[in-house]
């Protein structure tokens, strides 16, 4: 039997490993099960606080649009169509089927039982110490199809 | 949603939420937790093809990451390596000036397939030595053949 050598550079490939969602999937039952529902979120805020901190410097500065380019980007990468709607004070999203779980549901990964904090959570995290509040209005827990909403806080 | 594109960081930062919880032990014990519940198909993959189940496997998952490595296999010898060159992962983590990676990120490579393979029957060793620049080596080998 021959040896077999494969060499690659990063621009060989396109970036888009969509099993890191039944990673992630996995990461939010472990925190269910073991720390219960109220870490899965804590986790979420601690990391979207972290990683997403220039976006929300750009929320506060910039109002809504930053928030509406983030989403039609993330969900453009994952192959997604969405409605995006923004008008001075609301942005809305309209996501017929969430990538994540459909690919999860293709390949028979097991969503979380939690799996649309993921959503609900990060959505209300982007918001702190902004002026906007966030409201997951629709989730469908088969297909994630969703509806979400940002919104002026009252003063 | 978190995009697959964003899971890297979610994940570094799930390590340090755990090791904030309990400690490095929490981080170990939800690796192998991940092992046992989603490296069923590099189990599937070896049990069926043998050494040829980690090329099979790490061909998939590699591409698709986009990484900078070189991969390795001889039947013969009962021997598979991996090159790391430039790891995906750990770069993205060195790249994001914002953010402090996990103290010890890479160490997640070396739990969750070495539980998979020693009681397949092989030796898996990882070279962490170069993680600071994104590089690393693996060599899985059919146990009594080294």
């Amino acid at each position: 039997m021959a040896k077999e050598v494969m060499r690659r550079t990063a621009s060989d490939n396109e970036y888009l490993h969509k099993d890191f969602h039944g990673s992630m999937s996995v990461g939010i039952d472990y925190l269910d099960a073991h720390y219960g529902p109220e870490a899965v979120r804590d986790y979420l805020r601690q990391f979207t606080a972290s990683y997403f901190a220039p976006l929300i410097e750009r929320v506060k500065m910039e109002g809504l649009t930053p928030l509406k380019e983030h989403f039609e980007r993330l969900y453009a990468v994952e192959g997604a169509a969405i409605e995006a709607r923004l008008s001075r004070d609301e942005l809305v999203i309209r996501v017929a089927a969430c990538p994540a779980v459909t690919h999860m549901r293709a390949c028979g990964y097991p969503v979380a039982r939690l799996f649309s904090e993921t959503t609900r959570t990060v959505n209300e995290a982007l918001c702190e110490g902004t002026p906007y509040a966030a409201e997951l209005i629709e989730y469908d827990e088969d297909t994630g199809r969703s509806v979400q909403r940002f919104f002026r806080r009252a003063s | 949603m978190i995009s697959c594109t964003d899971f890297i960081p979610a994940y570094s930062e799930l390590f340090k939420f755990l090791e904030q919880k309990g400690g490095q032990e929490a981080v170990h014990d939800f690796w192998n937790y991940l092992s046992d519940r989603f490296l069923t198909n590099l189990r599937d993959l070896v049990a069926e093809h043998g050494i040829r189940g980690c090329w099979l496997y790490w061909s998939h998952t590699l591409n698709e990451e986009a990484a900078d490595f070189t991969m390795e296999l001889d039947e013969e010898a009962g021997e598979f390596s991996i090159t790391m060159h430039q790891c995906p992962s750990k770069g993205r983590l060195l790249a994001c000036s914002h953010l402090e990676p996990y103290h010890d990120y890479c160490g997640h490579c070396a739990i969750l397939y070495k539980r998979v393979l020693e009681p397949l029957g092989y030796e898996y060793a990882i070279d962490l030595s170069e993680v600071d620049r994104a590089a690393c080596r693996v060599v899985v080998r059919k146990a009594g053949k080294g």
